[in-house]
């Protein structure tokens, strides 16, 4: 069945640009930093974007997961601040991992998709549902997971790609690599600049104070010994972004975020056992200017160690076993937060059986300590089974957490010292159809959450954070993938469809921005050098406030591109071009905030 | 709703028109759709989207959503903050969008936007040819704070009036303008009094910590100080202030309890009544201690009172829209509630 995975999805290399994790082809000389995620996820729905699909939204993960997934994003215009809403859960319950590690912030516990920089990473997953005993706070809908690989075979290669756009938009990135099967090393570079001053259509007016900057540099090391690899991974991310107004108010602020990431990993291998030995620093701060003339600024920053010892044990090539002790300290300080830090030891269990070659099952728990919490127990539970060869199935279930950041704790005003994290229960049963080329996914889920945190107004009218709300979130994922091929014609079809039912049980109303419906589809096409590709993106109805009274209008947008590979052996140049908004639809993605018009951007992109 | 809502008015008019050519009383014309009711000021989501305006009608039965956007196809602005009147022009300022949209309070259509001379306005008053208009400028600056004055028949800003720091709201009292420093994102504790003839500030009264409320009675002027609240690091207790505007000096002031942080304050004759702890309190003028017993039960966003009635909004969870209950003062008890905007935050009488 693997195989045939492979025949579908590897039509040609570049048309193999989603794939279910599972079927893809283990290198024997890749090394994944997070090698977890795929040993123990076997009965998750993990989805794998390429660098080819990354490449065509290389402007932010936002719109890489926006064209390609079934979350949905809150935007405050283009551009700005973006929050994902994994299954209709809140902006803190989708946890962003960076090569195994929880990068959500610790002030806020979400992570601004716009301030990622999806060409720095080989790969990025999408795994959906609970991952908390693996990864923490915030796996509550689901997790993403930036990654970065290793190899350790003889290459040298780089990589350029420069691109120009509307809205004197300028991005360039460049990739550069050197290994040898005994060392690796890359490094790479991502630079953003626009001005982002659209038109809002038939509005006469503009987006003003929208433009932004962003640096990206990214390195990646490895060393290979004989019975063991040692590695390095880092990350630093600079950003200077004016907050764009809404239609009814026009803005001044502007906002400045830093974050550094890094990671050091040594594994040793001992006949059937395997350490691994993790030392992380991460780094954010942000800085808001609520006044251009006025240098004075709000801040918050924080310093996160982490250090996290895992041992695993391969019983039998069936069942592997593997434990984790992780500490974790972090230190937070902000204009309005103060100075406070808090200690995490977490106890991870994981167990991964196949009962067959049909039948595998797993099992992860993890045991918090040491936490301002009452310390907290999860577990999952997963099975992956494979019917025949059409048609097999996965399902899990879970139990997930998100702890209160330090802004809900600490702040001044109205933080609430007393809270506890939030804790959802989540099920989902996925059903994975392949026929010829043809390829169907359907999954249902159901996540009940409780204790969310939410802030609200006292007697005094003060707000502050309060465990209250309860939520229950359900819904179908269709995911479809359809290849064919004639002569020399190649066609990819690729389509998610979700509806999400996530109700406020307070209330019994809709969440707001959650839509109903979200509808992506990409549809790929490629003769020799040649490759076209149409993008869809359907956002349905969402609700504005709390009683549903606000609605926001359901909206598409599409976007076209064509590729051209100018085949110079030594020297390939790939052009393209790309038209967003092609119909030049007016839609508001948060209400009041209109995004983009009509635009184009153009690239080149270099290979030596 | 627009169309019933013309529908009505003309059946109306032209009752009026008919039966004022049948007898030659007089009957005065009507002067809009929202003559006989009240209005309410209602913010908005705070960060995307736009406030709106309520009307009802005098007898409850009639209430109608987003009358400026009905009547003028257009989004009033980000926070509605409050509203002020001239005659038969209403003042709607919108403190985020910095503009103040001048309409005529009985048909709500539109006669003026204001939008130059503005920096976060707050409250607005009119006394003979100018309006006054407190504004915040940059929240985070203690020294950018003014007072505009508007003249009413070009409807523009003429000069400023700089204030201290986070001026609120005003009141015209003996014939001067007096401005309540609540102290916009931090907490200030005086008054400003300003003559409106010369539109020069004469003097500063200090009174409570943060003045967030004003009543005029006879010839002194009743300010509610809510008091430094505790996540200051400072906290303060609430009073309540008599300030004689003969000699433009406190003459008396009642102290809460150390923690406690009243608002709102409103008068209905003799009472004055304000929010405390989640109850609604009555003192007499004239009495010499606070009292200790509520009248009325809840915590409320906004409080005024209008011939003996009580008019309290509730802003629920801020995101969605909120009620407004309004209490017959002389039994105390609840009359009717009435759904409205988001964040229902000022109540205003059109007859």
């Amino acid at each position: 069945m693997k195989k045939l995975y492979l025949l579908i999805l590897f039509i040609n290399a570049t048309a193999s640009m989603y794939a279910q994790l599972d079927s893809i082809q283990h290198l024997t000389e890749v090394m994944l930093i997070d090698a977890k995620l795929e040993d123990y996820s076997e009965g998750f729905e993990l989805i794998q974007l390429s660098d080819t699909l990354i490449a065509r939204n290389s402007v932010s993960l936002t719109e890489v997961l926006n064209f390609n997934t079934t979350i949905y994003f809150k935007e405050n215009g283009y551009g700005m601040v973006s929050s994902p809403s994994f299954r209709g859960t809140n902006a803190s319950q989708t946890a962003v991992i960076w090569n195994g590690i929880s990068i959500n912030s610790n002030l806020n516990g979400q992570t601004d998709f716009n301030t990622i920089a999806p060409s720095s990473f080989n790969t990025i997953i999408i795994r959906s549902g609970g991952g908390s005993t693996q990864y923490g706070s915030g796996a509550v809908g689901g997790s993403i997971h930036l990654n970065n690989t290793i190899d350790f075979q003889k290459k040298q290669s780089s990589d350029l790609r420069l691109s120009y756009g509307s809205f004197s938009t300028i991005n360039g990135v460049f990739k550069s690599r050197f290994s040898s099967d005994k060392k690796y090393i890359d490094l790479g570079i991502d630079f953003i600049s626009s001005e982002n001053d659209y038109e809002y259509i038939d509005l006469n007016q503009k987006n003003e104070n929208g433009n932004f900057d962003k640096l990206n540099v990214a390195a990646n090391a490895g060393l290979k010994f004989r019975k063991s690899t040692l590695s390095w991974n880092s990350n630093y991310f600079s950003g200077t972004r004016k907050f764009s107004g809404t239609i009814t108010s026009p803005s001044k602020d502007s906002y400045k975020d830093i974050t550094t990431r890094n990671l050091v990993t040594w594994n040793k291998t001992f006949n059937k056992w395997k350490n691994t030995i993790k030392g992380a620093h991460t780094f954010e701060r942000y800085r808001y200017y609520p006044q251009p003339e006025n240098q004075l600024y709000f801040e918050g920053q924080s310093t996160t160690y982490l250090g996290d010892y895992q041992l695993e044990y391969e019983i039998n090539k069936d069942l592997k076993i593997s434990s984790i002790i992780s500490y974790t300290y972090i230190k937070s300080k902000g204009t309005n937060i103060g100075t406070n830090d808090r200690n995490t030891l977490a106890a991870i269990f994981l167990w991964k059986h196949h009962l067959n070659e049909k039948l595998s099952y797993g099992i992860n728990l993890r045991q918090e300590f040491l936490t301002d919490f009452e310390n907290p127990f999860f577990a999952s539970f997963d099975v992956n089974y494979t019917i025949n060869k059409y048609y097999s199935l996965k399902a899990n279930g879970s139990k997930n957490y998100r702890t209160p950041t330090f802004n809900d704790l600490y702040w001044n005003s109205g933080g609430n010292e007393n809270l506890n994290p939030e804790t959802s229960y989540q099920v989902e049963i996925s059903n994975q159809f392949v026929w010829n080329q043809f390829q169907l996914n359907i999954t249902g889920f159901y996540i009940s959450s409780e204790d969310l945190i939410k802030w609200q107004p006292g007697v005094d009218g003060l707000f502050t954070p309060v465990n209250i709300s309860k939520t229950e979130n359900n819904g179908i994922e269709i995911n479809g993938n359809f290849s064919k091929s004639f002569n020399k014609h190649e066609l990819n079809l690729v389509f998610n469809y979700s509806y999400t039912a996530a109700k406020d049980l307070e209330k019994n109303k809709q969440l707001i921005y959650v839509p109903y419906h979200k509808v992506t589809g990409v549809f790929n096409y490629y003769y020799k050098k040649f490759s076209a590709y149409y993008q869809l993106l359907f956002n349905g109805e969402v609700f504005t406030t709390t009683d549903n009274y606000g609605i926001l209008d359901r909206y598409s947008v599409s976007n076209l591109g064509f590729e051209y590979l100018i085949q110079e052996k030594l020297f390939p140049i790939k052009i393209g071009i790309k038209f967003n908004n092609i119909f030049n639809t007016y839609y508001e993605n948060v209400a009041y905030r209109p995004m983009p018009n009509r635009n184009i951007q153009t690239f080149i992109n270099l290979k030596f | 709703m627009n169309l019933l809502k013309k529908i009505a008015y003309l059946v109306t008019f032209t009752f009026l028109v008919a039966s004022c050519s049948q007898d030659d009383e007089g009957v005065p014309l009507p002067l809009g759709a929202y003559e006989n009711g009240f209005l309410i000021t209602n913010e908005g989501p705070f960060q995307n989207g736009s406030g709106t305006v309520s009307f009802v009608s005098d007898d409850y039965l009639f209430v109608e959503n987003e009358i400026f956007n009905q009547v003028n196809s257009s989004d009033l602005g980000n926070i509605v903050q409050s509203m002020g009147f001239n005659d038969d022009q209403a003042f709607i300022v919108v403190n985020n969008s910095n503009k103040i949209e001048v309409v005529n309070r009985y048909t709500f259509e539109s006669i003026a936007s204001i939008t130059e001379g503005l920096n976060n306005p707050r409250y607005f008053v009119s006394s003979g040819s100018n309006g006054y208009v407190t504004n915040w400028g940059d929240p985070f600056d203690d020294t950018d704070d003014f007072v505009a004055v508007i003249d009413l028949s070009t409807h523009t800003v003429t000069s400023i009036i700089p204030v201290a720091f986070g001026p609120e709201k005003l009141i015209m009292a003996n014939n001067d303008l007096y401005v309540a420093h609540q102290g916009a994102y931090g907490q200030n504790n005086i008054l400003s009094v300003i003559d409106v003839s010369a539109n020069i500030l004469e003097s500063t009264i200090e009174v409570g910590d943060v003045p967030n409320s004003m009543v005029v009675s006879n010839n002194d002027i009743w300010v509610l100080c809510g008091g430094n609240p505790e996540f200051t690091g400072n906290e303060t207790n609430g009073k309540l202030v008599k300030v004689a505007t003969r000699e433009n000096a406190v003459v008396q002031v009642f102290d809460f309890l150390p923690t406690n942080h009243p608002k709102s304050l409103s008068i209905d004759g003799v009472s004055l009544i304000y929010n405390l702890n989640g109850e609604v309190f009555s003192k007499e003028v004239t009495s010499s201690s606070l009292p200790t017993s509520s009248i009325i039960a809840g915590s409320f966003y906004a409080m005024t009172i209008n011939d003996g009635k009580l008019y309290a909004t509730d802003a629920g969870d801020f995101a969605s829209n909120g009620t407004l209950k309004i209490f017959d003062l002389s039994t105390n008890s609840e009359i009717i509630t009435i759904a409205t905007g988001i964040i229902p935050g000022g109540v205003y009488f059109n007859n």
